[in-house]
């Protein structure tokens, strides 16, 4: 009995040593990103550049580990509050500072940072004054549509009698087809309606749209656009609660009456990003707002063989206050549980740099940079031109949207406008609900 | 001498029992202890190591709050429809394939292959076969029938889960049932047959008091299944529009994680707790009555 306990206890301190033994031998820059998609192959390349770079010593090499993309947020945020020092480095996301700032120590960027980026792009990683993160990634929406059916509706005039007379019936005004680089909202809905074989029998596609409107905080930022170009905002200057308005109202309504109407899937509550791409690839949707992410899924002939070559993009559309696209940013901040806070500060440096920048757009990527920056890489990443464009003519951030609550902010209007979508909940009380839930979270 | 050996046995055993003892109370003595204190304690993110004690108040908040009842309502409702079909289609497999069993045992492992599946992977694996373009289901039904159904809309969608569900878990309730019903002596059906009883009173009257026991532990167990589910509808729809399918696991996972909403989430989960224990000890009564 004793030899089986000696044994047993000599086993558990060796096993002990070995990975304390381990830990120690292991000083690198460790940083976690954002899994299985373009951010991981660009994360990937600058890392390899910056580890083959003669001046970075061998304990400040940076690996790169990865959770994955289900409940990524909740992981981070327990983990970092837990006090963790298994990475030095994290991502974090323009909605997402606030939360994450406690755990966060502010970082100095390059001296080139500001002429790369820009101010405006820079600021998405502010919180309350201070820098907490370097800018990979800018994320905003584009209006993806089928050149074919638009040119052929535009060029058919015997067509417009009868998408006149489908906008008359659904939105009270007689329109006419327009590009959708004119498009209003109502010129959207109505190209959505006339696309759709439930209102229209002999519309060439099933849908004429396709919303994400599954129970989930970033279909909310692809709405957001909407309500926003009639003006619409969380909270006015003074902090006060601004939703239940007639922007919101208008927003919700123009949702519910496509989906009433057929013109998106039954089934898009439970969509969001990945449904929406397979619904407008399949070549039955006409036209959809999407992630400026998706651009290189759509328009690649390998992934979307039926509709990429008839797939264009513009900004999505305008209305009485304006064109507007809500935009976020990903990046890297420091960990302040960091075991090695002097290497992941230099990494965080460099990656703010022109030559970090550079290599993350041609490697997959997807920065904002400046116009004299971006054109060095315009003929390799020719959207990043249209997405610092549009970032720069057309991006908000909802007002209390980089609070600490924000993240909140979104699931609470995420549950209370679905439930009005799905018919289980009336607008005053979607709204009202939002009101009271909004004003106890940021007040 | 012989209590010598005693006191070395007991000394062997405490030795062996300890790294046990301790294990369980480092992982589930020391969590229930934080989470009894965090249900009444203001507490953040931020302030996990210096939580402010508040009296009873995240329990007041979780019991006043419509989405813990609409995710109570819906746990139960879900435990109890897809319990129930379980069991009921278990039973009435394990009766019917009975003598085909009984020839090739082997064909029990090809019907508890859905067991072997992650709940989570059965979300995923859904949300392909059910999505209108890309998804087998909606595919055929579009091209045989011209009638695109849609499975996840506001008012299918629970059902859709229902089905979900019961085609993973019924498996389990059948092997429970097809034990049981192995397990009645043939002499007793023997006798049946010679009393001139038919099939359907052998059935009522004999072998279903027999399995009365079997039929409430397997009812229990996919009650509890069902009504703590979180992977596979979380996976599939989350918790749905206006968070009408948020079980109550989801609802805690999302107060807690998502809304930060700390207290009230692990009020929720030691209400959940409570209750839990509390239909537990009732049946426990009920079965030890039943015995006696």
């Amino acid at each position: 009995m004793k030899r089986v306990i000696t044994s047993g206890l000599a086993s558990t301190v060796a096993v002990v040593a070995m990975l304390g033994a381990a830990c120690a031998a292991d000083a690198a820059v460790t940083v976690v990103g954002w899994p299985g998609g373009p951010e991981e192959t660009a994360l990937r390349a600058v890392v390899e550049i910056y580890n083959a770079k003669g001046d970075v010593a061998a304990e400040d090499q940076v690996e790169v580990i990865f959770f994955s993309r289900e409940g990524f947020w909740e992981k981070l945020q327990a983990d970092l509050a837990a006090g963790t020092d298994a990475f030095d480095v994290n991502l974090l996301a323009t909605y997402s500072i606030g939360r994450y700032a406690p755990f966060m120590e502010p970082i100095e960027l390059s001296d080139e940072a500001e002429a790369v980026f820009g101010e405006a792009v820079l600021s998405t990683m502010q919180f309350e004054g201070a820098q907490y993160g370097v800018p990979t990634d800018l994320s905003l929406h584009f209006l993806y549509y089928r050149t074919d059916l638009i040119d052929e509706l535009l060029a058919d005039e015997a067509a417009h009698e009868r998408y006149a007379e489908i906008a008359q019936a659904h939105l009270g005004e007689a329109l006419t087809p327009k590009a959708p680089d004119d498009w209003t909202w109502d010129d959207y809905a109505a190209t959505a309606l006339y696309f759709t074989q439930a209102v229209n029998p002999e519309s060439p596609t099933r849908y004429g749209t396709v919303l994400q409107m599954r129970n989930l905080l970033f279909n909310m930022m692809v709405w957001h656009s909407l309500p926003r170009s009639y003006g619409g905002d969380w909270m006015d200057e003074d902090g006060t609660i601004t939703v239940d308005s007639e922007a919101y109202r208008r927003g919700l309504e123009v949702y519910k009456m496509l989906l009433d109407a057929g013109a998106t899937p039954a089934d898009s509550l439970a969509y969001e990003y990945a449904e929406a791409n397979a619904a407008f690839s399949s070549g039955q949707v006409a036209a959809m707002l999407q992630w400026n992410a998706a651009a290189g899924e759509l328009m690649d002939p390998a992934t979307a063989p039926v509709t990429s070559d008839v797939t264009a993009t513009v900004a999505p559309p305008t209305g009485p206050d304006g064109r507007f696209t809500h935009i976020h940013g990903l990046g890297f901040g420091l960990n302040a549980n960091a075991a090695n806070p002097d290497g992941a500060r230099a990494f965080l440096a460099w990656l703010s740099t022109e030559e970090a920048a550079l290599a993350y757009a041609l490697n997959s990527g997807a920065p904002a940079l400046t116009p004299e920056v971006v054109a060095k890489v315009a003929e390799e990443r020719p959207d990043l031109v249209q997405l610092g464009a549009y970032a720069g003519a057309y991006g908000f951030v909802m007002r209390g949207a980089t609070s600490a609550e924000a993240l909140s902010v979104y699931e609470l209007q995420a549950r209370e406008f679905t439930g009005h979508w799905a018919g289980t909940q009336d607008l005053d009380t979607a709204l009202a609900n939002v009101e009271a839930g909004m004003a106890e979270l940021l007040q | 001498m012989t209590a010598g050996m005693s006191m070395t046995q007991r000394t062997e055993w405490a030795v062996l029992a300890t790294p046990m003892v301790a294990f369980l109370l480092l992982f589930l003595g020391l969590p229930t202890i934080l989470n009894l204190i965090y249900s009444v304690s203001e507490v953040r993110f931020e302030t996990l190591r210096s939580p402010t004690l508040t009296g009873l108040q995240n329990y007041a908040a979780a019991l006043s709050d419509p989405a813990f009842w609409r995710a109570t309502w819906f746990s139960t409702r879900f435990a109890v429809v897809t319990a129930t079909l379980q069991c009921v289609i278990g039973l009435a497999l394990a009766i019917f394939l009975h003598p085909l069993l009984r020839e090739r045992s082997w064909a029990v492992g090809i019907l508890m292959m859905p067991l072997m599946v992650a709940p989570a992977l059965v979300g995923l694996m859904y949300r392909l076969v059910l999505h209108e373009f890309v998804g087998p289901v909606p595919h055929y039904a579009y091209a045989f029938l011209g009638w695109s159904p849609s499975f996840l809309s506001g008012a299918t969608v629970f059902w859709t889960l229902v089905v979900i569900e019961s085609l993973q878990w019924t498996p389990f309730a059948f092997l429970l049932f097809h034990m049981a019903y192995s397990a009645i002596p043939a002499e007793l059906r023997e006798a049946g047959l010679v009393d001139g009883a038919g099939p359907f009173d052998f059935l009522r009257f004999v072998e279903l008091p027999l399995m009365v026991p079997t039929l409430v532990i397997a009812f229990f167990i996919r009650f509890i299944d069902g009504f703590r589910v979180f992977d596979n509808i979380f996976v599939l729809v989350g918790s749905g529009p206006g968070g009408s399918t948020a079980s109550l696991s989801i609802y805690i996972y999302e107060s807690f994680f998502r809304q930060g909403a700390i207290g009230r989430a692990v009020a929720a989960s030691v209400i959940l707790f409570i209750t839990s224990f509390a239909v537990l000890w009732v049946l426990t009564r009920l079965a030890a009555r039943r015995k006696s």
